[in-house]
């Protein structure tokens, strides 16, 4: 739980902040970014398929296991596997990438496959930190 | 009603939630220092995995077999049991978490459910929704029950991860099918001396006479008679009951030889012990003290020590103290320990402590409260007993640990795109 400090004054306190009362809870990003915090995983995107739907190698992924999937929902899914980023067409049972350089998989019977969550926040690094580079070793 | 919503194997369970290439694979799980196997995973069980048996001993079946061993990875046990305790917390106006992975809930108010059955379900539905782990529910009319219900939704056929006892028929179904030691409260010892008397199963417990059981096994047993059979005995606050003994054990990563070490080894449990200690509110008035080299070698050495306080404490500095008192007792050159020990056995409770007029308190409770505060605030071991210096040689050796995907940030899965 979070909770704005209060300070107690004793006795001599020079002036009191014209602004204490106003005082706020400072901006959370994890409350702007999760929905769901207790379904929620993060991850590291490793590869170019998602570039166009604005994911890019080195990104962190917010997956988040709760929200509705629906036909063309990225996602994040275990594919025999491995976890992989896609976008879903529900319709086809198909994982499309979102780069011309990257064909359509269509997902069959003999596949491992299981969805993990839906991707609907990723965020990217302009400066690399290095704790999250080692992961993509 | 009563529920009780527990994992299955949850360390095994746990190692697959985020490394999809094991899913299908058998998983076990090991102790401390990766001595014992702790968990193992429905897949591992069909191969025959023993459990509780030394990793070593297993090693070659484990590799023959294609197992995928781990050690225990508790940054991530911890996170995940926190997530489902989340989860089952929503489905009851009582929630008590029993331990890393079972709790127990408790039905006021709740004439909303009019089939139990079902809304296990929704409560199953939802936990491995949001966390991925397999639970398994059971709902009675009192906690004996619940946790009877629990055991058939996982272990007996027929179940599909959910069970209710709920009236005659389900009980007996329930209890003539689990063995006497699968009731709760009935250990080995005590499930020997019922089976002498000719019961087989749960369900003839349950037909005791409650009185009989009282006179010759005492109170405990003659209230789970009576929980069995549907009447509440047991309060919602004496399962969260005080710890009778405390205790803090653990093997060497490495064989300790020297007397330093293994001092300061002992110390550094008697800490800890104290510790847990203040924490429930108890003095400790007996320690026991004690070290081995491993039953594994040729000459098996183990020798145990208990030492007595003239009045119970929660001292730190006393209860590492007392170690130098004993230690001469326990050490021997040339023995490689193995494993170490310190246990507070005889628990007092603070509160009611009787006071000696012509002794002094031994405790030191504004030092202690600081001292708690401290590690509490910045971690523990930031201020220590000297005596109880670290040493590499004995952190946990853990070889097979997999990634702290949801603590660390330079260990979150990786996902291709």
């Amino acid at each position: 739980m979070k909770v704005i400090p209060v300070y107690i004054e004793a006795g001599i306190s020079g002036f009191e902040s014209p602004a204490a009362e106003y005082r706020e809870l400072n901006l959370s990003l994890e409350e702007l970014l999760l929905q769901h915090p207790n379904a929620t995983f993060f991850g590291l995107a490793n590869g170019r398929s998602m570039e166009g739907r604005g994911i890019f190698n080195g990104d962190v992924l917010v997956v988040d296991r709760v929200e509705h999937i629906s036909n063309g929902s990225v996602i994040v899914a275990n594919f025999n596997g491995c976890f992989v980023c896609k976008i879903i067409d529900t319709d086809n049972a198909l994982l499309l990438s979102a780069s011309d350089e990257h064909k359509a998989i269509k997902i069959t019977e003999s596949d491992d496959f299981q969805i993990e969550g839906v991707v609907n926040v990723s965020f990217r690094l302009h400066k690399k930190l290095p704790v999250l580079l080692s992961c993509l070793g | 009603m009563f529920g009780l919503v527990d994992a299955v194997s949850f360390y095994a369970r746990a190692e697959k939630v985020f490394d999809p290439s094991i899913r299908h694979k058998p998983v076990v799980v090991l102790t401390n220092n990766d001595g014992c196997i702790c968990a193992v995973c429905p897949i591992a069980r069909q191969l025959g995995v023993p459990k509780f048996v030394p990793y070593f001993k297993v090693k070659s079946f484990l590799a023959k077999h294609d197992v995928v061993v781990r050690s225990s990875n508790y940054e991530l046990y911890a996170d995940l049991s926190e997530r489902m305790m989340n989860v089952i917390a929503r489905y009851s106006d009582n929630h008590y978490v029993y331990s890393i992975d079972e709790s127990f809930l408790h039905f006021k108010n709740f004439s909303c459910v009019d089939n139990w059955h079902e809304y296990g379900h929704v409560i199953r539905k939802a936990v491995w929704r949001e966390t991925r782990l397999p639970v398994g529910v059971g709902f009675g009319p009192t906690l004996t029950l619940a946790k009877a219900a629990n055991h058939a939704s996982k272990k007996l056929s027929g179940f599909d991860g959910v069970a209710v006892i709920d009236d005659k028929v389900s009980r007996k179904e329930i209890l003539s099918r689990m063995s006497l030691t699968d009731v709760w409260g009935i250990g080995n010892k005590l499930g020997k001396r019922l089976s002498i008397l000719g019961l087989k199963n749960g369900w003839d417990l349950a037909n005791q006479s409650p009185k009989a059981m009282r006179a010759q096994f005492g109170v405990v047993v003659e209230r789970t008679v009576n929980e069995l059979n549907g009447m509440p005995c047991l309060d919602w606050d004496e399962i969260g009951q005080d710890k009778q003994e405390i205790f803090s054990t653990r093997s060497f990563g490495q064989r300790v030889t020297d007397g330093h070490a293994l001092k300061a080894a002992l110390a550094s449990h008697a800490s800890i012990v104290a510790t847990k200690v203040r924490r429930q509110g108890s003095l400790v008035k007996r320690l026991v003290v004690f070290a081995s080299s491993s039953p594994h070698d040729d000459s098996y050495y183990k020798k145990s020590v208990i030492y007595e306080f003239p009045t119970a404490t929660d001292n730190t500095l006393k209860l590492v103290g007392a170690i130098s008192y004993v230690f001469d007792s326990i050490y021997s050159q040339g023995i490689s320990f193995y494993r170490c020990g310190v246990g507070g056995v005889e628990l007092e409770s603070s509160q009611y402590q009787q006071q000696d007029m012509f002794t002094l308190s031994v405790n030191n409770p504004p030092l202690m409260k600081c001292y708690d505060q401290i590690n509490h605030r910045y971690g523990r071991g930031t201020v220590e007993v000297a005596v109880a210096e670290k040493n590499e040689k004995w952190s946990m050796r853990r070889n097979f640990l997999s990634p702290r995907s949801t603590s660390n940030w330079s260990e979150i899965p990786k996902i291709i795109c």
